[in-house]
C-alpha cells in the first residue's frame, strides 16, 4: 500500500510552467481521475509522479518519501505506468513486451525465469491478450496494444498504477472491460490508481475522486457529483447546460447537443 | 459463437522457449564454425599446409595437449607466428565492429547506425594521417606511432561529440547523432586535405583507411584483446536493459532503467572496442552495419542473443573476408574494406529479399 502526494508542485518543460501549485493525494483503494481539456497537463502529472520529469518547485512524495531520492529501479517496483499510445518496437512479440514489465524485479545478471513467465501469462489472460502472445506488436490494433500495456503494468506488480488515457483507443465494450478490471484491482488489491481520462462520463462512472485541471491550476476537486457540474463544465470546456443525471445510478452524465439542432418535439 | 481454445501455460512457454533453444544451439554451432574457420584460414596461404597438420599444430599449442611432432618447425612458425596472429586479430576486429554496430543501433533505435556514426572513424583517420605525415618514426611496445595517434584521435573526437551533444543532465540521442555527423564531416574534410597534400605517402594512407591485416603480430593481438573482451562483456551484461530501451526512453525509465547512465556505459564500451580495433587495422566499413542486421534477420532482435551471435558472426565474416583479401590476387593484397562490401552486400540483400518481414 502506498500513498502518492504532490505538495504545491509546479511542473513544466524548459522552465515554462504548464501546471502551478498543484496539491493532490491518492490513497490505496481509491481510483482518482484527472480530467481537463487538451493540453491542460494531465500527462505531465503522470510523468512527474513517475520521475520522468522533475518538478520546478514543490515536492512529490511516495509514502512521505521524496520521489527524487528513490532509485529508479526501486521506484519502478512501486509505481507502474500505462503510457498513452507509445510506439512499440515492431520486432518484439506481445509476450516479450509484457515480459519487459519484470525488468525492475531482475538484477543485472538475472534473466526471466518460469515464475516471471507465468506472471506474464496470467496478466495476459486477465487482459484477454493471451491469444496474441506470439504475435508481433506491429500486427496489433490500437486497442490490443492498450490492453497489452495494461498487462505489462500488472506484471510489474507495483503498489500504484498511473494510467494515461487508458481508454483512448478502445471501443465502448473494451472501455468498460478495461476500467472494470482497473477498478477491481484498485479495490481488491488495494492499489493506488491515478488515471488521466478524456471521457467525462467514464470518469464519473468509475472514479472515487476527480481533479479537474484548467489553465495551469486545479479548477475543482471532489467526488464526481461535486466536480462535474454545469458551472464547472461551462467554465472549463465552454459547453453549456450539458450535465444530466444518469438514469440508473444517479451519477453526473454529460450529454452534448449540436448548437443549431432544435429540440425535435414529440411532446 | 466459436470461442478459440485457450492455449495452456505449457504451450506458451514451449513456443517461447523453443525460440530461445534454437538460438542457444545457434551460438554453439557458430562457436564450432568459428574454430573451423580459424583452422581453415591458417592453413590456406602462399605455402599450402594441409588442414589436418594445421589442426594438429594448433591443438599441440593448447595446454595439456601433446601431439607428436610430425611437421617441420618452419611450418609451425608460419602457422603460429605469421598466420595465426593475423587470423585472431581479424576475428577480434570483426567481433568488435559487429558488437559495436549492434549496440549503437539498439541504443539509438536507428537502423542506419554503425560504429563510426559518432566520429570514431574520422577521428581515427585524422590521427593516423597525422602519424603518417610526422617526420619521426617512433616505436614503443613493438608498434609504431600510427595506432597510438589513431586511438587518441578516435577517443578525442567521440568525447568532443559527447560534450557537444550533452544538454544539462541528459544526452538526447538525435543531438548526439547530428553532432557526430557534423564533427565527422569537419574532421573528414581535414583528412581529405591532408591526404591530397601528402605526396608519395598517399598510397600508404589510403591503404590504411580501407583497412588491412597484413602486418598483424601477436603484440597487436595482446593489446586489442583486453579492450574487445572487456568492452563486449560489459555490453552483453546490459543486453536485457538494451531490450527495454527499444521501447522509448520514457517507458524504459518507468520500467526501472537508469537511461542516462546506461547510455554512457554502452557508448563508452562500444567506442572503446571500435577505437581499439580501427587503430591497428584501419577503418574497415560495412561489417558494423550489416552483420547485426543479418543476425537480426535470422535470429530476431532480442539483444541477449543478438549480441553474442553478432560477436561470432562478425568474427567468422571478417576472418573469411581477410582470407579472400590475401588469396584472390596473391601475392598482391586487396584492402579488406573492398572485400567486406563485395562479398557481404549481395548476401545481405539476399537475406533482405528472402525474409520480407519487419526487422527493425
Amino acid at each position: 500500500m502506498i500513498e502518492l502526494e504532490m505538495q504545491n508542485v509546479s511542473l513544466g518543460y524548459n522552465y515554462q510552467p504548464v501546471l502551478e501549485d498543484i496539491t493532490l493525494r491518492a490513497s490505496p483503494g481509491q481510483l482518482v481521475g484527472i480530467i481537463g481539456p487538451n493540453g491542460s497537463g494531465k500527462s505531465t502529472i503522470i510523468k512527474a509522479l513517475s520521475r520522468v520529469i522533475s518538478p520546478i518547485s514543490g515536492k512529490i512524495l511516495l509514502d512521505r518519501q521524496d520521489v527524487v531520492r528513490i532509485p529508479r529501479r526501486e521506484l519502478a517496483c512501486l509505481v507502474g505506468v500505462v503510457p498513452q499510445m507509445p510506439l512499440l518496437p515492431s520486432t518484439f512479440t506481445a509476450f516479450e513486451i509484457v515480459l519487459m514489465g519484470r525488468n525492475p524485479h531482475l538484477g543485472l545478471f538475472q534473466s526471466e525465469g518460469p515464475r516471471d513467465w507465468s506472471i506474464a501469462w496470467e496478466a495476459m489472460e486477465k487482459t484477454a491478450t493471451h491469444l496474441l502472445a506470439s504475435r508481433r506488436v506491429n500486427e496489433l490494433s490500437g486497442g490490443e496494444i492498450q490492453c497489452l500495456l495494461i498487462a505489462r503494468v500488472l506484471v510489474q506488480e507495483t503498489k500504484a498504477i498511473l494510467l494515461d488515457e487508458p481508454t483512448a483507443n478502445l471501443d465502448i465494450g473494451r472501455q468498460v472491460e478495461v476500467l472494470d478490471l482497473i477498478k477491481n484491482l484498485c479495490t481488491e488489491s488495494n492499489l493506488t490508481v491515478l488515471a488521466a481520462l478524456h471521457d467525462l462520463n467514464l470518469a464519473a462512472q468509475y472514479c472515487d475522486r476527480l481533479l479537474l485541471i484548467n489553465e495551469r491550476r486545479i479548477h475543482a476537486e471532489g467526488t464526481p457529483t461535486e466536480v462535474i457540474t454545469d458551472t464547472n463544465i461551462k467554465q472549463v470546456y465552454g459547453a453549456e447546460n450539458c450535465v444530466y443525471t444518469h438514469p440508473v445510478n444517479g451519477l453526473p452524465t454529460v450529454l452534448l447537443s449540436a448548437k443549431n439542432n432544435k429540440p425535435t418535439g414529440r411532446q | 459463437m466459436n470461442i478459440p481454445r485457450k492455449p495452456t501455460d505449457i504451450e506458451l512457454t514451449s513456443h517461447y522457449l523453443s525460440g530461445r533453444r534454437t538460438r542457444v544451439y545457434s551460438i554453439l554451432g557458430l562457436s564450432i564454425l568459428l574454430v573451423a574457420v580459424i583452422a581453415l584460414a591458417t592453413s590456406v596461404g602462399s605455402v599450402h599446409i594441409p588442414l589436418l597438420t594445421t589442426f594438429r599444430i594448433l591443438l599441440d599449442k593448447l595446454p595439456l595437449v601433446d601431439i607428436a611432432q610430425t611437421w617441420q618447425s618452419a611450418i609451425a612458425t608460419i602457422i603460429l607466428e605469421v598466420r595465426l596472429p593475423r587470423v585472431i586479430l581479424a576475428g577480434l576486429v570483426g567481433a568488435a565492429l559487429a558488437t559495436a554496430g549492434a549496440t549503437y543501433q539498439g541504443l539509438f533505435r536507428n537502423p542506419l547506425a554503425d560504429p563510426y556514426l559518432i566520429g570514431v572513424a574520422q577521428g581515427a583517420s585524422l590521427g593516423a594521417v597525422v602519424g603518417f605525415l610526422l617526420p619521426v618514426t617512433w616505436h614503443s611496445f613493438g608498434f609504431g606511432i600510427i595506432p597510438l595517434l589513431a586511438f587518441t584521435g578516435a577517443m578525442v573526437s567521440t568525447i568532443a561529440v559527447y560534450l557537444l551533444a550533452r544538454t544539462g543532465k541528459t544526452l538526447p540521442v538525435t543531438t548526439l547523432i547530428l553532432a557526430g555527423v557534423a564533427l565527422g564531416a569537419l574532421l573528414g574534410s581535414i583528412v581529405s586535405y591532408l591526404v591530397i597534400s601528402s605526396g608519395e605517402k598517399m598510397h600508404g594512407i589510403i591503404f590504411w583507411m580501407m583497412g588491412s591485416f597484413s602486418l598483424s603480430q601477436w603484440s597487436e593481438v595482446t593489446i586489442v584483446l583486453p579492450y574487445v573482451a572487456v568492452g563486449t562483456a560489459v555490453i552483453i551484461v546490459f543486453a536485457r536493459l538494451l531490450n527495454v530501451m527499444q521501447l522509448d526512453e520514457e517507458q524504459a525509465q518507468q520500467l526501472g532503467v537508469n537511461v542516462e547512465r546506461l547510455k554512457i556505459i554502452l557508448l563508452a564500451a562500444a567506442t572503446l572496442i571500435t577505437a581499439a580495433s580501427v587503430s591497428f587495422v584501419g577503418t574497415i566499413g560495412f561489417v558494423g552495419i550489416i552483420i547485426p542486421h543479418a543476425v537480426r534477420l535470422i535470429w530476431g532482435a532480442d539483444h541477449r542473443f543478438l549480441l553474442p551471435l553478432s560477436v561470432l558472426t562478425g568474427a567468422i565474416f571478417m576472418i573469411l573476408a581477410d582470407l579472400v583479401a590475401r588469396i584472390v590476387m596473391a601475392p598482391t593484397e586487396i584492402p579488406i574494406g573492398v572485400i567486406t562490401a563485395i562479398c557481404g552486400a549481395p548476401f545481405f540483400l539476399y537475406l533482405l529479399r528472402r525474409r520480407k518481414k519487419v526487422i527493425f
